[in-house]
């Protein structure tokens, strides 16, 4: 039932968008088509939407870390004006009066009553987006033993490992923790600190999963690059100093994480063996 | 005996309590009604008080810095209650918070008189001088994800999605020193030219955190006991002044930022709230 209503364009004010319209299964469920997501009457956000596998394992969501339990992510696209711009009281209204969710409802939740409530539209959506695992990847078919990476991954694997795992560490491939890694100069979001109110945090988003990033282009929370070579020449000669910039991108004297042209190709290498062609088409999400 | 009894079941647990227990006489648990009013005090004379419809220029109310004011909405969150009794009573209220309900948390509402009753029950017979509440939802109330009755994030009107977590104490109106401009409102929109939004907020009570916490604990002694059991239907009345809350450890200042939405932001006026509440009377 949370797979229904995930898909369910009723969940916005004028029917016309649903949480897959953003968060695409074909794609690990981030956004294909638009860079900024693009919400009722066209409307464009202000971030890119993230991909929403192994939400299970995650501690905080968003790029700024404002929502603190899974639960608590759908009312944040269906009330955004930029997004569904529908208010969650009118959601629940609209399914008591739907002709089989209610009914869909009673079964899944007996301990309900007969009202469809807010919170039980929340958790089936939960419980759907906790099944969304993604762990049958190349990569974890290489670590379970049951399959090999060809020599140039591997050696990206190394390379990873060294120069980008102390942010995107464990095998979530994210440290769960919010740094600035030097895209601009003067910040145009707020990100970490529009959460904590503290300067220290300007500019500081949530490292991302890097689970099935060769599919959920483009990539960082603006959407700026197109492209995993973008991101590895950004890295190795882009990134721009402030006064938040991490400093595990500051190692004495140098800026940025040192890369040569064939590094950067053995990384990409790797990245790619994170993505789970078997989640993308199981049939039950 | 009582404290002794009072510190053996802190040291060994309910079985022990209740072993003892048949050495006393036995009254039956009891129920308190708890009472909030929400008042102005003007000119030390407790008014109550009256709701305008938005946009209304009609000021019924001046804070301490001689601002005239109006209230289109006031609503606050009480949870966590504990009563407390001289001889080592104690109380505390049941908490839950789950999909297909919630215990504990209180939300009073101007515009809704039976909100503003909140009827304990099972509480150990004895006498009662104490109460202790937290304004807001504390993490208990959030960290499980959604619940319902009256934290219904659909249905409260309290909660911020961007920053995820209960409003402790909502408030909009007009003052005629305000210049408007206020954004996010119920209430109040972008174009009413004096219009005013405090939503104070911030619950996250993290040691060592850098987040702005503005739920309040707050504990209220009375002038004399309240005695509950079973054959009593005692009343304590509470009052919550409006005043105070613009006005006692921080005067807030209507021309300055009345269209507060995040923690940072509320901070003064959460400090006030501490002064904002107090102690009335009691109804035996
Ligand atoms: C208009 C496009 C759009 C729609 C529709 C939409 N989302 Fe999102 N979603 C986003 C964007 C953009 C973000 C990132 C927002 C941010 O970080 O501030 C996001 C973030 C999320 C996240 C957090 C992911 C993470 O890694 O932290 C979850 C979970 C989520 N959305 C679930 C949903 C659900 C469930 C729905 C349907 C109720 C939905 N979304 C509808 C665009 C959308
Ligand atoms: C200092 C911590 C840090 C290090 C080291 C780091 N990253 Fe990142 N990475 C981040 C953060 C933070 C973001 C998100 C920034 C944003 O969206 O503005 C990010 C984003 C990305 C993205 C975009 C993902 C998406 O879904 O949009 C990719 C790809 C990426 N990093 C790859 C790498 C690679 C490869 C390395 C090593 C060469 C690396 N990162 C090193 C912190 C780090």
């Amino acid at each position: 039932m949370g797979k229904r209503i995930f898909g369910d364009p009723m969940l916005s004010r004028d029917n016309s968008v649903a949480c897959n319209n953003c968060h695409v299964k074909a794609v690990a469920f981030a956004d294909p088509q638009h860079a900024l997501s693009l919400g009722v009457d066209e409307r464009q956000g202000i971030r890119n939407a993230p991909g929403i596998a192994n939400m299970a394992f995650m501690k905080e969501f968003m790029w700024d870390g404002g929502v603190y339990h899974l639960d608590f992510a759908p009312p944040n696209a269906i009330e955004n004006p930029l997004e569904m711009d529908e208010k969650m009281a009118k959601v629940v209204w609209k399914l008591n009066r739907n002709s089989t969710y209610p009914a869909q409802f009673r079964a899944a939740f007996p301990e309900m009553g007969d009202t469809i409530t807010s919170p039980f539209v929340l958790l089936a959506l939960s419980q759907y987006q906790t099944m969304l695992v993604s762990a049958t990847s190349k990569y974890d078919y290489y670590k379970l033993g049951k399959g090999e990476l060809s020599a140039n991954e591997m050696e990206g694997l190394q390379l990873f490992k060294q120069k980008c795992a102390v942010c995107h560490s464990g095998e979530l491939f994210t440290n769960q923790e919010y740094r600035n890694n030097g895209l601009d100069t003067a910040f145009a979001d707020e990100g970490r600190a529009r959460i904590t109110e503290s300067a220290a945090d300007l500019c500081k988003l949530k490292v991302p999963s890097l689970r099935n990033v060769e599919l959920t282009d483009p990539y960082m929370h603006d959407a700026r690059f197109n492209t995993l070579e973008e991101v590895l020449d950004h890295y190795a000669a882009g990134v721009k100093q402030s006064a938040t910039l991490a400093t595990e991108l500051h190692q004495g004297d140098f800026i940025g994480i040192p890369l040569t042209a064939s590094e950067k190709k053995l990384i990409v290498d790797f990245l790619k063996t994170l993505t789970d062609y078997e989640f993308i088409q199981d049939e039950r999400f | 005996m009582k404290k002794f009894l009072f510190l053996s079941t802190l040291l060994f647990g309910v079985l022990f309590f209740s072993a003892c227990k048949d050495e006393e006489e036995t009254k039956d648990p009891g129920t308190l009604e708890v009472n909030f009013d929400n008042i102005a005090v003007i000119n030390n004379v407790q008014q109550q008080l009256s709701l305008v419809t938005p946009g209304s220029t009609d000021y019924a109310y001046t804070n301490a810095l001689g601002q005239k004011f109006n209230i289109n909405l006031l609503r606050y969150y009480i949870s966590a209650i504990e009563l407390d009794g001289p001889n080592g009573e104690h109380y505390h209220d049941h908490m839950e918070a789950t999909a297909s309900g919630s215990k504990g948390y209180y939300l009073v509402d101007e515009s809704i008189p039976a909100s503003q009753l909140i009827l304990l029950e099972d509480i150990p017979a004895g006498e009662y001088n104490k109460i202790t509440f937290t304004v807001g939802v504390d993490s208990s109330g959030v960290v499980n994800g959604a619940s319902g009755g009256s934290l219904d994030p659909a249905t409260c009107h309290m909660f911020w999605n961007w920053n995820s977590g209960y409003i402790a104490v909502k408030y909009e109106g007009q003052s005629d020193v305000s210049n408007g401009g206020v954004s996010g409102a119920e209430t109040v929109t972008g174009d009413n030219p004096h219009g005013m939004a405090y939503h104070i907020g911030g619950w996250k009570d993290i040691p060592g955190g850098v987040f702005v916490y503005n739920n309040k604990r707050l504990s209220l002694t009375f002038d004399t006991v309240v005695k509950v059991e079973s054959k009593e239907a005692p009343e304590l009345h509470m009052v919550f002044d409006v005043i105070k809350m613009f006005g006692s450890h921080h005067n807030i200042d209507f021309t300055g930022n009345h269209n507060v939405h995040k923690p940072a932001d509320g901070v003064e006026v959460a400090h006030n709230l501490e002064h904002a509440f107090a102690y009335d009377h009691i109804h035996q």
